[in-house]
């Protein structure tokens, strides 16, 4: 535990060293890494953890986005109160509901959520696009800071509280008793414990988190619309960055957000951006059936040899 | 009103014909299929591309879209599927992604553009005096021709009660002689050709676009939750029950409604009755 806090110090000073090296378009792939890390992270706590996949964080990504947006856009609610709000709206939302569906198996619950999603877009091009902007969203929202190194640190300091926090709480027995529940609910059921209970919490804290980093995000952008909101691919890039990074880790999905990230960015001039989403299906794929575990367990190979290596050079030094 | 009712009429037999592949492969093998959208573009692009790109007759484009379909949903069970058929969530997030993949690969194939397909035989047919697309009267014969004949083969031959036989009881199938993975991958292709079959009529019937995989399939999951998963005749009668309600809604309400109305049916269904109107019944 205590060697892994190390870890996360000496990462966290690595990426905060950043901005003397590199340019502020590098720093702006980074913010957008972060981000994703955030989501991918927040999906990580309920599906890697629990199994109960879902296929909705756009879902709750958008509930906190267009929540803040629509306070600070139309009612002129300053950040300090609507951001608040946007994280505490998708929480109450996202577990009302959700809460129904997670009395339901893994595979219709990744159903229900997704239709929840689809769902939602549909509705926000009906219902008071005075409100909401219609298919067109909403723009011109304020920014929390500006330019681009307050921002890269912003995203950063988000990123890091939101793993640490995370992180913590899987190594706790919470975190154990939600993997019991993925590997066996009714073993966990006759231990004398509710599921129920637990998957509640785990739902909770993922759309905090979820609201955490759609509402930062949003005003990062500053602007918002369905379609890149509430839509199959956002929610692709999430699955995969979770996926390829290893999920069940916390640590994972920020490897895999930063490597989904920067492979996109390295290839960009040798191959165009209709193939990403190609490219990241069959890294996905690949990664998902054959290292479950993603980049995460490459890592930790690495880190085990050169334990032992270590642990060895003792015994015979 | 009686142009309300032909209209549902007409689109159930159609929304019947898109389900039935989702479900058998779900009551054979119990893992949802999120790629079986792929199938239907798959099928409307590939006729698109025979019929008015190559100008060969309409059905030498039905034959290779059938095809297409059965190659596609054949190497996803052997390449993707079979290995991980334990777990289904695997397989759900798995197709997902393949499903995403091929949406990239019809982008870079085709670009992005809608593209619009020309109607199997054009012009307007008047039925009780409600006018009705000839192309889609066309689409919900053949869907009913299909639905029928496929109904016969899984009742009377051999390797139609196979299927039946797995569906219910994977291993009293295998006791009885009977190789669970040879009858899977008969369903899977049998539910490419079907989807391919579906997805030719669902591209004249709307347009061609990389992302048409997501409506035809959000369709097929309500379909199939709603009659109760993994039964024929239940995605019958709930074929019938979304199109009507969803008919009604389009032209009473506003015609923005379409996706709405089936996704709320999904949610409410799997929250409230997760087993479905119908329960679970054989194939």
């Amino acid at each position: 535990m205590k060697r892994s806090l190390i870890w996360w110090v000496i990462c966290g000073a690595v990426l905060a060293s950043l901005p003397i090296f590199t340019s502020t378009g590098t720093l702006r792939i980074f913010i957008f890494a972060n981000f994703l890390a955030i989501f991918a992270m927040s999906w990580d706590i309920l599906s890697g953890y629990t199994g109960y996949i879902s296929f909705g964080h756009p879902f709750l990504i958008g509930i906190a986005g267009y929540t803040t947006a629509i306070l600070t856009r139309h009612l002129g609610t300053p950040l300090y109160i609507s951001m608040p709000f946007a994280i505490l709206l998708t929480m109450v939302a996202g577990t009302l509901f959700f809460f129904p569906a997670l009395r339901i198996r893994g595979t219709y619950f990744a159903l229900v959520t997704l239709a929840f999603m689809e769902v939602t877009y549909h509705l926000l091009k009906i219902v008071k696009p005075a409100v909401t902007g219609g298919t067109r969203g909403l723009t011109g929202l304020p920014f929390v800071v500006t330019g681009a190194v307050p921002n890269y640190y912003l995203s950063l300091f988000v990123m890091l509280t939101v793993g640490i926090g995370l992180w913590v709480l899987a190594k706790s027995s919470i975190g154990t008793v939600l993997s019991a529940i993925r590997m066996d609910e009714g073993a966990v059921k006759s231990a004398g414990l509710n599921p129920t209970k637990f998957k509640l919490f785990a739902f909770t804290v993922s759309a905090m988190v979820a609201g955490i980093g759609g509402s930062f995000y949003t005003h990062y952008l500053g602007s918002i619309s369905p379609r890149a909101m509430f839509d199959i691919t956002f929610l692709f890039t999430i699955l995969v960055a979770a996926l390829v990074g290893g999920e069940h880790t916390i640590v994972g999905p920020i490897l895999g957000a930063y490597f989904l990230t920067f492979l996109l960015e390295y290839l960009r001039p040798y191959i165009p951006g209709a193939w990403r989403f190609l490219l990241y299906s069959v890294i996905a794929l690949v990664v998902y059936n054959f290292a479950p575990k993603g980049i995460y367990s490459i890592f930790q190979g690495l880190f085990d040899w050169v334990g032992r290596r270590m642990r060895r050079g003792e015994q015979y030094g | 009103m009686s142009g309300i009712i032909i209209q549902s009429i007409v689109i159930s037999g159609f929304y019947a014909l898109i389900a039935i592949g989702f479900t058998m492969i779900f009551s054979v093998g119990r893992v949802l299929n999120l790629a079986y959208g792929v199938y239907i573009m798959l099928g409307g692009y590939v006729y698109y591309t025979v019929v008015q790109l190559a100008h060969l007759p309409k059905t030498v484009g039905f034959l290779c879209a059938i095809l297409s379909g059965v190659i596609f949903a054949v190497i996803t069970y052997v390449g993707l599927v079979r290995r991980l058929q334990n777990n289904p969530i695997a397989v759900e997030i798995s197709t997902l992604i393949l499903a995403v993949a091929m949406q990239a690969v019809m982008i870079l194939i085709f670009t992005p553009a809608p593209r619009s397909i020309w109607p199997l035989i054009p012009g307007v047919a008047h039925l009780f005096g409600v006018s009705v697309l000839k192309n889609l009267l066309v689409a919900m014969i053949i869907s009913w021709v299909v639905l029928v004949s496929l109904l016969i083969f899984v009742r009377k031959t051999r390797v139609g009660r196979a299927i039946r036989a797995v569906s219910m009881d994977r291993k009293g199938a295998l006791v009885s002689g009977i190789d669970p993975n040879r009858i899977n991958l008969v369903t899977w292709g049998l539910s490419g050709a079907l989807g391919s079959i579906a997805g030719v009529f669902f591209a004249t019937y709307t347009q061609l676009d990389p992302a048409m995989w997501v409506g035809p399939l959000i369709t097929a999951v309500a379909v199939v939750i709603v009659g109760g998963i993994g039964s024929i005749m239940g995605s019958l009668v709930a074929a019938h029950i979304i199109g009507f309600l969803e008919t009604i809604t389009t032209t009473l309400i506003t015609p923005q409604l379409r996706g709405v109305f089936t996704l709320l049916l999904i949610i409410i269904i799997l929250v409230i009755l997760p087993k479905g109107l119908f329960g679970r019944e054989e194939i």
